[in-house]
Order: structure tokens, then C-alpha cells, then sequence
């Protein structure tokens, strides 16, 4: 008898070799529509936490934050969802339902991932510290702003190893001839 | 030719036993499309994917893989 683990690994299989809308990640271009929008997606909890740090401590812009979760949301769910099934899961799937060509498809999109997150982490530091070094102790992140922070950092790094594997991924080869 | 590339002839295997791209890779446990990339010379299999295929077709491996381009059929 399958646990509810199993089949739920066998749900997640079934549907990340689905062709659900093909249209939508049929081409190249249409691809890395999908893998900007992801990135859109993301960015937009960075620039949430942004405006939570620019607009300092206290309840801020509440409806600005809403509205750009919200909008982050609706674009990143559906993106990510359709870069899945055109990575065929790719990056999703446990190593045991990947055949070779696909562990090292994911090996290089994680290689280039860890590369693009060392950037990003740069970056952080640099602006954390361009803005910090001049306010001497006076300098602090506001609670709410630091969260969000956290939340964009994860969410980053999260999403990213999908975003490069769909970036890359070429176009498969036409499903059968047979 | 660059220096990695590796020649195949699955198509042509495959085409002459009359088996789809999503047999044979359900009997040698890959994702078709692998089947499909490994065709247009854009994946070159491990040494163990390129036994097992040539075990599949029960043929040498050689007869399926090659560093240099196989033959056009008739061009002697």
C-alpha cells in the first residue's frame, strides 16, 4: 500500500509530464517570457521591501505593500507553475524520477543559480552597507522592511534555480515520429 | 566537428524496428524528450545510458555510437 508520501511524489510526476497549455512554453521566446515574468514576480518583493525601508518604522504604506504582493502573486503563480511543466520538472522532481540528461541539466542550472545568488548577495551587502556606513550606530532596518527583506532574499533564491533551468532549456525535440 | 561530439544512429535503429521515441525510453527508464535530444546530437548519453541502448537494440555499441559522422546509406 502507497503512504500519502508516495502519492503524492506520483501526483507531482504525473502532473509535471503533463502537456498542460503547451502553447504558453512551446518556444524559446515564449520561455523566457515565462522565466522573466517569474523574475518579474520576485523583484516585486524586493521593491516591496524597499518602500517598507525607505517609508521607515510604524504601519507605512500598508495598501502599497498589498498591492505589489498582490500583483507579485498573480504573476509569479501562474509563471512558475507553467515553468515547471515546461522543465518537466526539472528542478521540482526528486533525483530518482530524472534520468541522467535531466540531473545534469539541473546540476548546471543550480551551478549558475549559486553564481547569481553570490551577485545578489553582493549587492545586498554593498547597499546595506553604503547606506549603513555613513549613519554610524545611528543606523537600524526597520523591523517590518527586514522581514520583507528576508522574505524577497528566499523567494530569490527559491525560485531562481527555475528561472535559469527555463532560461536555458532548449526546445525539445518534436514528441514522436514514430 | 567539435571535440565532444557524438555520433548516433537511434533514429535509424529505432525507425527500422518500428518502436516510438516513448518505448524506447520507457525501456530504458528516461524521459522521451531524452531519447529526442540524444536523436539530434544535442545530448551525448553516459557510458552506462550508451550500453544499455546498444544492449537494447542487441547490436555493438559502435554500431550505434561513433566520434565520426556514419556513413549516408548507398554512398559506399
Amino acid at each position: 500500500m502507497n503512504g500519502w508520501k508516495e502519492n503524492w511524489r506520483q501526483a507531482r510526476v504525473e502532473v509535471l509530464q503533463s502537456d498542460y497549455l503547451p502553447g504558453w512554453y512551446a518556444t524559446r521566446g515564449r520561455r523566457r517570457l515565462l522565466a522573466a515574468a517569474a523574475a518579474f514576480g520576485v523583484s516585486l518583493f524586493w521593491v516591496d521591501a524597499a518602500v517598507a525601508w525607505i517609508s521607515g518604522p510604524g504601519d507605512g504604506p500598508v495598501l502599497v505593500n498589498i498591492v505589489l504582493l498582490t500583483i507579485s502573486l498573480i504573476v509569479y503563480l501562474p509563471a512558475v507553475s507553467l515553468l515547471n511543466i515546461a522543465t518537466r520538472g526539472v528542478v521540482e522532481l526528486s533525483e530518482r524520477d530524472l534520468d541522467e540528461r535531466q540531473i545534469g541539466e539541473r546540476l548546471r542550472a543550480t551551478a549558475l543559480t549559486h553564481r547569481i545568488m553570490t551577485g545578489v548577495l553582493i549587492v545586498l551587502l554593498v547597499v546595506v552597507l553604503a547606506v549603513g556606513i555613513p549613519q554610524k550606530r545611528e543606523f537600524f532596518v526597520p523591523g517590518g522592511a527586514f522581514v520583507l527583506l528576508v522574505i524577497a532574499l528566499f523567494m530569490t533564491h527559491f525560485v531562481m534555480p527555475l528561472i535559469v533551468s527555463g532560461w536555458r532549456l532548449p526546445d525539445p525535440p518534436p514528441d514522436d515520429d514514430a | 566537428m567539435s571535440a565532444e561530439d557524438v555520433y548516433n544512429r537511434i533514429s535509424v535503429l529505432r525507425a527500422e524496428r518500428g518502436i516510438s521515441r516513448k518505448e524506447l525510453a520507457a525501456a530504458l527508464g528516461v524521459h522521451y524528450q531524452t531519447i529526442g535530444y540524444l536523436e539530434r546530437g544535442e545530448y551525448s548519453p553516459s557510458l552506462f545510458l550508451a550500453l544499455r541502448i546498444a544492449e537494447h537494440f542487441e547490436v555493438p555499441l559502435e554500431v550505434v555510437f561513433s566520434l565520426r559522422p556514419f556513413p549516408r546509406l548507398g554512398s559506399g
